[in-house]
């Protein structure tokens, strides 16, 4: 090992340069360190830790932009407790993510899957399911619009082809939650699939010749070797996902403005109307920290269940 | 200096709060006066100039004459539309960068001057045109002017002549009961009972805004005179929103019988005889269905009950109370209360203008929609009346649409909105 660390320690004080001590080395060392990771953390000080703390801050005065912040106390979280429209939006948005996430996962896992075999014209494939992904969603959301159109629509012609009566999808009570989350697993699968393809492909070759030549069919196959080994990938699509679908925004906004009656109010979108619309900032905070709190709960308990990004093998 | 995690900790918090506190104090609380030179570079916050028409109006004609009788003032314009109006004004507010002109709609007054946002305006602009009291009671707020009204927005209903005389009715209703018993008449149905026509279509427009109408119609009030007290939560409130029900349960209405934005209106499809509607809708009729107003077959009435009664809507100019150009913000809120800004504003829009003196200009006398709403601007009634309005807006629409849609009895829903604009109102 002495002949190594003779070289670090010339490579690091130059050719020139006298050995310098342990210590000193150390100490070039942690300063090297912390300069290379000062970028990233002033940007997450700035930019997520400052912010923080102030919707903390915040959450406890009454602050309406237009006149400086009044301590409160935890009245905005006594106001969060019978706040009949906000515990819709939890309501909503957890309907809408139990249900999003889980179907579109594993829409996501069977395309990687078939796009991972030798399927002619799979980059085409793959480029439009990923389309979505990477289109606005305000023009996504305006094509739904027109598809959920009760009298011209494309949903209610089909079904009318069918012989069925559509609905008015964005004005019922009953129908425009499924309507949005349709719209959501549409809209998540393409990034999903991306990840779970780019893990598929990073799979060992050796685990599938062993397991063959043992005489395991396909079926075993992707039930004891594949979905364990794509754990890692699992944990982050579904920690992402959660997070994503906790935070979905735009599609409620364009398709339905939370309604027909609260039925798609989601969490953000409560925070939004709370503090750009109807000035209450303070409360938005609060809001705000109750969802942070529930995103915390939800992926520590992921974690727990899933083990975490280990992989097993 | 050694760096603890509690002193960095605490650092953190005393910063945020004072990012916090510091944007508060950048909105300004002093009111500005507009004495000094009429000079320097002004914003321009509107909603009324959206789109590229608007857009070559304001730039192209409205503020080069502006500018030729102010040569040293710079208008810098900040365009959005009505949607995205708060949240602007709110991100302006907290990042310090209040517009020193900004337009609003009605309503929007008492929440901004009770904050100390806006600056009063000299009284003597209010008697420099004729304005119908009705038009500028909106611009003030505790006795002072905030606010030059430039276009109005009116509610009216407008009918199809055609399908009433198929009905064989000759005049529109008088009163709700009429307006009923016509809806029931004038609703068609396809042989699979699916509604096909609706006798009244009152939900194309916002349900705030009809609902309000009605409770006007109605002889109600949303608030007293001080803006304290709820008004709308006793019976007129309540028979206005019912009435929507009835119509609903009288299958001469539906909710879902809405046309998507920018589509032709249920009244110019023909799939409504009477419908809810903004004067601006001769506009509409002019550019995709000339041939209707040719043929006379669309007429428009005030809605009745226990009186006659129109929601009116609009948009003010007024001036931000942090103006570092006072002078020249408010001679730029004067020109663009003028009547050569807001007729070429209000024909671009179809809209109502501010001011009676218009009322002979060709635009109001060959546009009918115009002319009724001014012929009956004593009738108008306007929406706000509180400080707490900016948040109690918001819950209008989904508070009533619980009873739209059947969740809630009218009833019901009406005590709720009473109690959450009571809580609004409490917090100020």
């Amino acid at each position: 090992m002495a002949p190594t660390r003779d070289r670090v320690r010339a490579t690091a004080s130059g050719p020139s340069a006298a050995p310098p001590r342990g210590r000193g080395l150390q100490r070039a060392r942690r300063r090297a360190g912390l300069l290379m990771v000062a970028p990233a953390v002033l940007h997450a000080l700035i930019w997520i830790g400052i912010p923080l703390v102030a919707a903390v801050v915040l959450s406890f005065t009454s602050y309406d932009v237009l006149t400086p912040p009044r301590f409160i106390g935890l009245e905005n979280f006594r106001d969060l407790l019978s706040d009949n429209v906000f515990r819709r939006a939890v309501l909503n948005t957890s309907i809408y993510t139990f249900f999003t996430v889980p179907v579109a996962m594993g829409i996501a896992l069977l395309i990687a899957l078939m796009l991972n075999t030798r399927l002619a014209g799979r980059a085409i494939f793959r480029t439009a399911i990923f389309i979505p992904q990477v289109t606005a969603t305000i023009a996504v959301a305006l094509v739904w619009l027109w598809i959920y159109d009760p009298r011209s629509g494309l949903a209610n012609a089909v079904l009318s082809f069918l012989g069925l009566d559509g609905p008015a999808w964005l004005s019922s009570t009953d129908w425009a939650m499924p309507a949005v989350i349709v719209v959501g697993i549409w809209q998540g699968i393409g990034l999903k699939m991306l990840i779970y393809l780019a893990a598929l492909q990073s799979l060992p070759t050796d685990l599938y010749e062993a397991a063959s030549v043992d005489g395991a069919s396909k079926f075993r196959q992707f039930f004891s070797l594949t979905l364990p080994l794509l754990r890692p990938a699992t944990f982050f699509v579904f920690v992402t996902s959660v997070i994503g679908a906790f935070q979905s925004f735009d599609q409620v906004y364009i398709l339905t403005d939370g309604g027909p009656a609260n039925s798609t109010t989601m969490m953000t979108y409560e925070i939004y109307k709370s503090a750009f619309r109807e000035f209450r900032m303070g409360y938005a905070c609060a809001q705000s920290l109750v969802l942070f709190a529930l995103l915390l709960f939800l992926t520590l308990l992921n974690r727990r269940i899933t083990g975490g990004d280990r992989a097993t093998r | 200096m050694e760096y603890t995690r509690r002193s960095v900790l605490t650092a953190l918090g005393l910063g945020a709060v004072a990012a916090a506190t510091g944007c508060s104090a950048s909105s300004g609380n002093s009111q500005a006066t507009a004495d000094g030179p009429v000079e320097g570079e002004i914003s321009l916050l509107t909603p009324l100039f959206e789109g590229s028409t608007g857009k070559d109006l304001l730039e192209g004609k409205l503020l080069p004459a502006f500018k030729q009788k102010n040569p040293n003032v710079t208008v810098k314009v900040d365009y959005t539309t009505y949607a995205a109006l708060n949240e602007k004004i709110t991100t302006s507010l907290a990042g310090g960068l209040m517009p020193d002109v900004v337009m609003l709609g009605v309503g929007w007054i008492p929440p901004f001057a009770h904050k100390k946002v806006l600056a009063p305006l000299p009284d003597d602009l209010a008697k420099r045109y004729e304005y119908e009291d009705r038009v500028l009671e909106p611009s003030r707020y505790d006795g002072k002017l905030y606010a030059l009204p430039m276009v109005l927005d009116t509610r009216i209903v407008t009918y199809r002549k055609d399908l009433f005389a198929e009905a064989g009715i000759k005049a529109p209703p008088k009163d709700w009961a009429e307006l009923r018993e016509m809806s029931k008449e004038l609703a068609r149905s396809d042989s699979s009972g699916k509604l096909s026509r609706v006798g009244f279509d009152p939900f194309s427009i916002d349900l705030r805004q009809c609902w309000e109408t009605f409770l006007f119609a109605n002889d109600g009030n949303l608030f007293d005179e001080s803006g304290q007290q709820v008004k709308f939560n006793d019976d007129r409130g309540v028979e206005a929103l019912q009435l929507f029900l009835d119509v609903i349960k009288d299958k001469s209405a539906d909710y879902s019988f809405k046309s998507a934005a920018g589509q032709p209106t249920t009244l110019q499809q023909g799939r409504s005889a009477m419908m809810m509607s903004n004067n601006s809708l001769w506009v509409q009729l002019k550019k995709q269905n000339p041939e209707l107003l040719k043929e006379d077959k669309v007429g428009a009435f005030i809605l009745a009950n226990k009186v006659p009664a129109m929601l009116q809507g609009g948009t003010m100019v007024a001036r931000s109370a942090s103006s570092k150009h006072a002078a020249a913000a408010q001679a730029l809120v004067e020109f663009m209360g003028t009547p050569e800004s807001i007729l070429p504003t209000a024909e671009q829009r179809g809209s109502v203008p501010g001011v009676q003196d218009l009322r002979t200009s060709d635009y109001v006398k060959e546009n009918g929609f115009v002319k009724l709403a001014l012929d009956n601007m004593s009738k108008a009634r306007s929406e706000g009346g509180t400080a707490a309005w900016m948040e109690i807006r918001e819950k209008i629409k989904t508070t009533l649409e619980t009873a739209v849609v059947g969740k809630r009895t009218a009833k019901e829903a009406i005590d709720e909105l009473a109690n959450l604009s009571k809580e609004a109102i409490s917090r100020l």
